[in-house]
């Protein structure tokens, strides 16, 4: 029987959180803690401004594999600056972050491994990246790629000119659902999150209310392979982002499109029910995978400037 | 625009016609439907660079209308979206240097923008759009397709290969990224029209030729040759000169940022002008 949607009010997950979830994901930080982070930092002078001091980055992370980014501080601010992880989306390049630079953060907008510049020792493409070893929740895609958002956090803790104490991290999509699991991951060490239309939650709701990619890789997996759903049911669950939520004490944000093709929208309130950290939640009708950014870019400024404290938002205050 | 412009754009046309295009399919059953066949293709394009798209048809009886997706600016191209593939012939294009196509060259991100920009001849962008107009002789020579009811849709690679090549219905376009590149450059420090800044603070003595060389990828210069109905989804009236100088009728419609609402609409407006039901990719039921 079919029937009409109200995210809002009805969004049921079929998630279920592994009993080893924690112990996986222990283990998996473990061998990560044991690998030299070897950060270099490279000037960009010709990318560089009055405002913005532009740097190429890199670190190593799980596996060996090498991972690339951008980083960019205030010129005209001193030291300490608070920190600002920003994290990609799916089949997006981490951009410069020189704008969040002119309002006062340290700021990384990381590549994980798969995306250019970090592509050379694993390179499962766009599509591909999400089904990429599904069977085997200790060699599939994620497992790296979360830990490689994680070490951009480590890479800036290394920073003498960053405030340890004030590092928040800021996505949409994949960045939504990466602002998640290093919120999780690392929960002594981010002090604010917000995420728009958190991708990887849900994962397999997420692929039954959508024809939309990056989920219809999942679909595309199971036409062919429909007797494999069970294993792909185990390993997503070990990296769903609503089986994350509860391990995050940071405040975070989440906003949502109520019309969200591509995430759907159900998924996010999952997550967000999910949280038992402090919380707020913006939703906007109409909207789709934008998640009413049009709106809300000012809004997380507002919430991430309240709580990492930039010297440019205290200027403006 | 001046005689070199044409002359510059008409050598572009000579290189493509020495060229076979040298069309190969090979069908994917891992991105295929019941509703749908999509297959892989690769094209040759000026150079010679074999270039990449997805091409999908939908099983039904042909003829069929055509839909030409030009590339975005980054590494990848999504493959055409589902409801797509169910009502249109759709090949979305993935030009050099992008993830299927980087096979010898690959692009950066940022850095593709300024490549070879001092001079038209040398600025990757003469290659880009010749991918392009490679695709769409590719889709407009296609049995399957309907040739009186073909799309293109994209941002300013979609205007100029509407103005390249005749036969295309109708033209939807988002997101310019070169009409006034130069100008818009100057009060952003956002990329990828940062990566025009960031080239001229290394070359500040390039100015005068990097304005020269956009000015030849500028489709306010290509405008007068599109004959096809052509929609401007934008905010703003900043694109008012550039509607008024398109050759055949034009239309502006005014983004509501809201996506679905936008996306609902500017999907009907393209099924509307190609004979097709329009969709939303929004299910409201389960």
């Amino acid at each position: 029987m079919t029937q009409l949607r109200n995210p809002a009010e009805h969004h049921p997950t079929t998630t279920v959180r592994p009993p080893d979830f924690d112990a996986f994901w222990t283990e998996i930080m473990a061998t990560a803690e044991r690998i030299p982070l070897n950060p270099t930092i490279e000037p960009l002078a010709w990318r560089s401004t009055d405002a913005v001091d532009v740097f190429e980055i890199g670190y190593d992370s799980l596996d060996g594999v090498r991972i690339a980014g951008w980083y960019c501080i205030p010129r005209q601010i001193q030291p300490p600056y608070p920190g600002l992880l920003l994290v990609p989306g799916y089949i997006s390049e981490p951009t410069l972050p020189k704008s969040w630079a002119r309002q006062g953060y340290a700021a990384v907008g990381v590549a994980p491994r798969g995306k250019l510049r970090s592509n050379r020792q694993y390179n499962p493409g766009y599509p591909g990246l999400l089904v990429d070893n599904i069977l085997d929740r200790n060699t599939y895609a994620y497992r790296g790629f979360y830990v490689d958002a994680t070490r951009a956090l480590d890479f800036l803790l290394s920073r003498p000119e960053v405030d340890a104490t004030r590092i928040g991290v800021h996505g949409s999509s994949q960045g939504g659902a990466l602002t998640l699991t290093t919120a999780a991951l690392r929960p002594d060490a981010i002090a604010c999150g917000a995420a728009g239309a958190p991708y990887l939650c849900g994962f397999m709701d997420a692929a039954a209310l959508t024809h939309s990619y990056p989920y219809e890789e999942i679909n595309e997996y199971l036409r062919l392979y429909p007797d494999r759903e069970p294993a792909v049911r185990v390993t997503l669950n070990y990296f769903d982002g609503i089986n994350f939520a509860p391990r995050i004490r940071c405040p975070m944000l989440i906003h949502l499109g109520l019309r969200d093709d591509v995430c759907p929208p159900e998924t996010g309130f999952a997550v967000y029910d999910a949280l038992t950290c402090e919380k707020v939640l913006h939703t906007y009708e109409g909207s789709d995978h934008e998640a009413g950014v049009y709106w809300e870019t000012p809004r997380i400024e507002a919430f991430l400037a309240q709580h990492l404290q930039p010297a440019a938002a205290l200027v403006r205050a | 625009m001046t005689a070199a412009f044409d002359a510059f754009w008409d050598a572009v046309d000579a290189d493509l016609a020495r060229i076979p295009m040298a069309a190969d399919l090979q069908p994917l059953p891992l991105r295929s439907t019941d509703a749908a066949t999509t297959y892989s293709v690769r094209l040759t394009s000026i150079g010679p660079y074999r270039t990449f798209g997805y091409y999908s048809v939908p099983t039904v009886p042909p003829p069929v209308p055509g839909l030409l997706l030009t590339p975005r600016y980054g590494s990848v191209n999504h493959i055409p979206d589902y409801m797509d593939r169910e009502r249109y012939a759709v090949l979305q294009i993935v030009h050099r240097g992008q993830r299927l196509a980087d096979q010898p060259f690959a692009a950066a991100y940022p850095g593709l923008l300024t490549l070879g920009i001092e001079k038209p001849e040398t600025y990757i962008y003469r290659s880009i759009v010749a991918d392009c107009i490679r695709g769409a002789e590719f889709l407009l020579s296609r049995p399957e397709v309907d040739t009186t009811r073909v799309g293109v849709q994209g941002d300013d690679l979609a205007l100029i290969t509407a103005a390249r090549r005749s036969g295309f219905r109708a033209v939807q376009v988002a997101d310019l990224l070169l009409h006034r590149l130069l100008d818009t450059s100057q009060s952003s420090d956002d990329y990828p029209a940062e990566e025009i800044n960031d080239f001229l603070r290394a070359h500040p003595q390039s100015r005068p030729a990097v304005r020269d060389t956009l000015a030849y990828f500028d489709p306010i210069h290509h405008a007068a040759r599109i004959v096809s109905t052509t929609l401007f989804a934008t905010s703003g009236d900043t694109l008012e000169p550039l509607r008024g100088a398109i050759g055949g009728p034009a239309e502006t419609y005014s983004l509501s940022y809201k996506g679905a609402v936008d996306h609902d609409w500017l999907d009907s407006w393209m099924a509307h002008q190609l004979g097709a039901q329009p969709r939303s990719r929004f299910r409201v039921q389960v």
